[in-house]
């Protein structure tokens, strides 16, 4: 599987359960991983990228942290829109 | 700037002898809106006995998951300067040696784009700055990395390892807790600035069982120093702490935990292998007693503070291990620990929890670490066995 194909699957996921469930890193690259068959490492290095361009973003609450799609507001403060 | 509210409540914690954040604060709050209005955020929470900070989210800084908390107030447009409020986690120097250039450098650049206020240090161990805005965070990494500063751990990450002053400045210290800790930081850099655990992960290396650092307490891995083979006795130095008016039976054969020192008046004698090296003879009698040559570390696991259940010390799990450079047997136990926690660990959940509840039998098998009878939980009270199916055949 291509690598933005696995991105698209991962915008997907945290798109699905925005408002409705909080998902660490782990479980965004265990559940890729199980949906296409491809190894953990390479649904990791995905994911990063996509943070790295802030496309993905980590957000944190009550001392734990989880990984989310940011806001259009968050993304202009950030200078990426 | 004037003086920009009446702090009543506040005032009070200013008197007396011990220091004051108030005090702090208020000497801040001269050129700081960020600190007036923190003042008077608080004294209104004194008054009305609310909280009006509001905790999370997305706040940091491009591809780092840690090192920046959001805080926001609820009454922006009473408090404008503390709207944002957010905290900075500045990664410490190991055993926080600093040369005051660069705590000049820090503070300058902390009013440039914060409140000025810090906190030296996070009971993590960063340095810890406090109250800026969202847009400052991106300028102030800026700033910071570019003389050689990195961000710390923060949210379920590794948090930024710490250790005590060690070979720098003790001689009790029995391994380099400053090139560990150095070591480890290196090595773990993704896991700190990347939070993908369960939850939060520390690590403190101690240079002996004094421990200053208060590794067994806080840390889910302590390394504490220690020491194989028998106490070095200088008898001569003994008479000396004696002649001087040391009580050493009462101060100390009767203290040792483990009753293995004995003294007639004339010469002390120690059963080192009833000894359980709590450093405390060797602390007392510093020029009389030295720790064995072979040195290493105990490696205990699992102690934490109050949150989900109680307080938890740690648990021994090495009883010695050789700490050298570059400590790949340290590091690669430490990615073992971290993959078990990983595949067993809920949210929220300290892996001394999940030692807890899945069991060390689990935990050992998967690390592959055997067990063995100094594997105490409770010092001096409970050292266990225990057999699997086959061993009982």
């Amino acid at each position: 599987m291509e690598k933005e194909e696995i991105k698209q699957k991962i915008y997907e996921l945290l798109e699905k359960s925005k408002g409705k469930k909080k998902l660490k890193e782990k479980d965004v690259i265990k559940a890729i991983s199980e949906e296409t068959g491809v190894d953990k490492d390479t649904v990791k290095k995905a994911l990063r990228e996509m943070i790295d361009v802030g496309k993905v973003m980590y957000s944190y609450s009550g001392g734990a942290s989880s990984v989310e799609i940011p806001s259009e507001e968050y993304l202009k403060e950030k200078g990426l829109l | 700037m004037s003086k920009k509210y009446d702090t009543p409540l506040l005032d009070e914690l200013e008197k007396g002898p011990w220091p004051s954040f108030v005090k702090e604060i208020k000497k801040a709050a001269k050129k700081s809106e960020r600190a007036a209005d923190e003042l008077g955020q608080v004294e209104k929470s004194y008054k009305t006995k609310r909280g009006y900070w509001k905790h999370g989210g997305i706040v940091g800084v491009l591809g780092y998951g840690s090192g920046v908390i959001g805080r926001y107030s609820s009454l922006p447009e009473e408090f404008p300067g503390v709207a944002h409020f957010h905290t900075v986690r500045i990664n410490q120097p190991s055993g926080w040696f600093y040369t005051t250039k660069a705590l000049r450098e820090m503070c300058d650049m902390w009013d440039k784009y914060g409140s000025g206020l810090t906190n030296m240090h996070g009971s993590t161990g960063d340095m810890i700055l406090l109250g800026t805005n969202t847009e400052s965070l991106e300028p102030i990494f800026a700033e910071f990395s570019s003389r050689g500063w990195d961000l710390g751990g923060s949210g379920s990450a590794m948090r930024t390892p710490s250790c005590c002053v060690g070979p720098g400045r003790c001689e009790w210290a029995n391994i380099d807790t400053l090139d560990i800790n150095y070591a480890l930081t290196q090595e773990f850099q993704d896991e700190l600035h990347r939070p993908s655990f369960a939850y939060k992960f520390k690590i403190k290396t101690a240079g002996c069982a004094v421990d200053c650092i208060a590794a067994i307490a806080r840390a889910d891995l302590s390394i504490i120093g220690t020491w194989k083979g028998d106490i070095k006795i200088d008898q001569a130095e003994v008479k000396n702490y004696a002649k001087n008016g040391m009580d050493i039976n009462a101060e100390i054969v009767d203290m040792c935990p483990t009753g293995c020192m004995s003294y007639d008046g004339k010469k002390l004698k120690i059963e080192d292998e009833d000894c359980n090296r709590c450093m405390h003879c060797i602390a007392k009698m510093t020029k009389a007693l030295r720790p064995g040559d072979e040195r290493g570390a105990t490696l205990l696991i699992g102690s934490k503070a109050p949150i989900v259940v109680g307080a938890m010390l740690s648990w021994v799990v090495v009883p010695f291990i050789k700490l050298e450079p570059p400590y790949q047997e340290l590091k690669d136990l430490i990615r073992k620990i971290l993959e078990w926690w990983d595949e067993n660990g809920k949210a929220r959940e300290r892996i001394g929890e999940v030692i807890e509840h899945k069991g060390m039998r689990s935990f050992l098998e998967y690390v592959g670490l055997p067990p063995v009878p100094q594997m105490i939980k409770e010092p001096r009270r409970d050292p266990f066995f225990f057999w699997a199916e086959k061993d009982l055949k």
